[in-house]
């Protein structure tokens, strides 16, 4: 009888537990259901202000919900010519710092990860890597008069696809060296037993393997480049302008055109947006890449 | 289609890992280099390959100096102990690679590639990735990329070491068989002895200092082993060796066990060969196949009492490792047989086969010192 009543304790026991757990499941449930709305609300917020009215964006009672839709709005932004060669502006100089990014540092990341001793080994590598540590307003004014006296001044695409490679190049050296360091150098030697040249053997075989990890640098370099404000803020602003600086903008004096804005933002978000869903299966394997080894 | 010459090769990081190395290999000739791990086999394949420059010495293909050439320059092919098989492609890919760097045509490589594959029978798995097969078809796939390339030396780093004892069997056959191979010169680097013994030619046996002790066939380097280091690491159980000091006793002389009371006597041929020489320090190497019960062999052999310390029955034979006289000696016997820990027995030893190294060098006194044959 004794040893049914234990049994019987047990299974008391086992329930209540199971029952703390599953309360504990469910407060962690409701907690995350929180902080999705918390992240997600800005986004929801400021699509909905994208449509409204100038009007309803300066209602003491905000709406959550436009009383009228006013999609011309989409159209109002480029009003100004310039609002949209700001986009373009932006591209370009995004794209050929990203592309710059991960030229250089894939050639260093590369001469990291197989030549450490000729490459200045781990301190060398971590040193480049440290130059993200410091508050970029640091170097803010040096760097303006630095590139005020280069030939093509602080006001072209040029002076901020260098700039930003003062952020994207660590990044990218560093990652790029993480990832070539998981390609066995056999299979680079292996390659060269088969007949082809280095370079060739590189294309072949290394290249193709740290692909996925070579697009997710891609793509944190490009949304650096692509969201910076501080520096363009300084730097262009005539010949040249980043969209980043065109938000501001629709501030004025007496009021701000919360809903131009909105829509501005809507519109820059949309170029990162897909530039993530279009890749998205490369950028998961990967940022895994350095973590799960085969 | 070529020899291989080496000529005072060296290469050394800190140390000195290849030094003064001197070897010909002929077309056609399957050579093994066998040794302990770590002691630079591999480091003398990729110096073949040219994967590592020499610090010194020449590496000649047929006529041609190779020494300073880089590997995609050499005709040389080579499998890695990692099989280095390119992960993203598939093992057709994988094998057709030497002839696309090439620049071989597409009817060609698909001809070539088909009938390496069918010879290795991976013809099956040519559309997967190295991911998706074992490692039997794994290591093949890597000898199928070697034997397409059509070189003048293949180079083999421990191909079948880490394969499962059955697969390894079959591939230690197929490598007897493969026409390939026995047509070029080949450098086959292994630790495993009996795939050494199995499989060469001539066997390099290397030792410490990057240099080849003995080199020589199967059977003579079994049986006329020039250095202890040669005795030791070919056979199993290993040799028995028993550090011991010559002594004379009228006119004969005998191998007296350090701190111990194994005594034997020597053969008149080996008293001869020794020259005298009592008081000498050496070593005494006794094959355990030439150590049995008493009852198993007879003839004119030295008796010694014994005592059992472990009984092994191996499949095919037993094992007795024994104390005798305050040595341990490792013998053989029928594997039907059963004895007891603490059992006490007579050893037959064949004295006729003894061999008897230097305490110092290490070198064999009865062999003529005779280095790098």
């Amino acid at each position: 009888m004794a040893a049914t009543a234990d049994i019987a304790q047990a299974n008391t026991q086992a329930a209540q537990t199971a029952e703390r757990w599953r309360a504990v499941r469910y407060l962690f449930l409701i907690f995350l259901g929180f902080w999705l709305l918390f992240t997600l609300f800005p986004l929801y917020f400021m699509a909905i202000t994208a449509f409204k009215s100038a009007a309803e964006t300066n209602l003491t009672q905000p709406t959550f919900w436009p009383q009228e839709w006013f999609p011309e709005n989409f159209v109002g932004v480029f009003a100004e010519p310039t609002n949209f060669s700001a986009l373009v502006d932006s591209f370009i100089i995004a794209t050929g710092n990203t592309l710059l990014s991960l030229l250089l540092g894939s050639l260093a990341g590369y001469a990291f990860a197989r030549f450490p001793r000729q490459a200045g080994g781990e301190n060398m590598a971590f040193w480049m890597l440290s130059n993200r540590m410091f508050p970029p307003v640091a170097i803010l004014v040096p760097m303006f008069f630095l590139f005020d006296n280069t030939p093509w001044g602080t006001d072209s695409h040029i002076s901020l696809i260098i700039l930003y490679l003062v952020f994207n190049l660590p990044l990218a050296t560093w990652l790029m060296m993480v990832f070539f360091r998981d390609v066995p150098h056999e299979l680079e030697e292996a390659a060269y037993l088969d007949g082809w040249k280095p370079l060739r053997a590189f294309v072949k075989v290394t290249l193709p393997l740290v692909l996925p990890g070579m697009i997710s640098v891609a793509m944190l370099c490009w949304i650096f480049a692509w969201n910076e404000y501080l520096f363009a803020n300084l730097f262009v602003g005539s010949d040249v302008r980043t969209y980043t600086i065109v938000i501001p903008t629709f501030t004025h004096g007496s009021q701000t055109l919360w809903n131009l804005q909105m829509a501005f933002s809507l519109i820059a978000m949309i170029p990162p947006v897909v530039l993530f869903i279009v890749l998205r299966r490369y950028m998961v394997r990967g940022l895994s890449l350095g973590v799960v080894k085969g | 289609m070529a020899n291989i010459t080496i000529e005072g090769l060296c290469k050394g990081w800190d140390f000195p890992v290849i030094d003064d190395l001197s070897v010909e290999i002929e077309e056609g000739e399957f050579f093994v280099v066998v040794g302990p791990s770590g002691i630079g086999k591999t480091t003398l394949l990729r110096l073949i390959a040219g994967l590592e420059s020499a610090d010194r010495g020449r590496i000649l293909l047929g006529e041609r100096e190779v020494t300073h050439l880089p590997p995609y320059r050499r005709r040389v092919a080579m499998t890695f102990e990692s099989y280095a098989l390119y992960p993203h492609l598939t093992v057709f890919e994988n094998i057709s690679s030497p002839l696309r760097a090439r620049k071989k045509d597409r009817a060609t490589i698909e001809r070539r590639v088909k009938a390496v594959a069918q010879l290795l029978r991976i013809d099956h798995l040519l559309d997967r990735k190295p991911g998706q097969v074992s490692g039997g078809q794994k290591q093949r796939t890597a000898l199928g990329r070697t034997l397409v390339a059509d070189p003048e030396v293949f180079l083999l780093d421990e191909p079948i070491s880490h394969l499962d004892a059955k697969i390894r069997q079959d591939l230690r056959m197929q490598f007897h068989t493969l026409e390939e191979l026995r047509r070029v010169a080949t450098l086959y680097v292994t630790h495993d002895y009996a795939e050494a013994l199995s499989l060469g030619d001539r066997i390099g046996v290397m030792g410490n200092g990057g240099k080849l002790v003995q080199i020589g066939s199967a059977r003579e380097l079994f049986e006329r082993p020039k250095a202890l280091f040669v005795a030791e690491h070919l056979g199993q159980p290993t040799i028995n060796a028993i550090p011991s000091i010559l002594q004379e006793e009228n006119g004969s002389l005998f191998a007296c066990a350090e701190n111990a009371a194994l005594r034997l006597a020597l053969s008149p041929q080996q008293s001869q060969r020794l020259n005298g020489g009592a008081k000498r320090r050496i070593v005494l190497g006794l094959r355990p196949q030439h150590v049995r019960p008493a009852d198993e062999l007879r003839g004119r052999d030295s008796e010694i009492d014994a005592q059992i310390d472990i009984f092994e029955a191996l499949g095919s034979n037993g094992i007795i490792i024994t104390k005798a006289g305050g040595v341990t000696i490792t013998g053989l016997t029928h594997p039907e047989r059963h004895f007891e820990p603490g059992q006490d027995l007579r050893l037959a030893i064949d004295t006729e086969a003894l061999h008897i190294f230097d305490a110092e060098t290490g070198l064999s006194l009865l062999e003529e010192p005779r280095w790098q044959g």
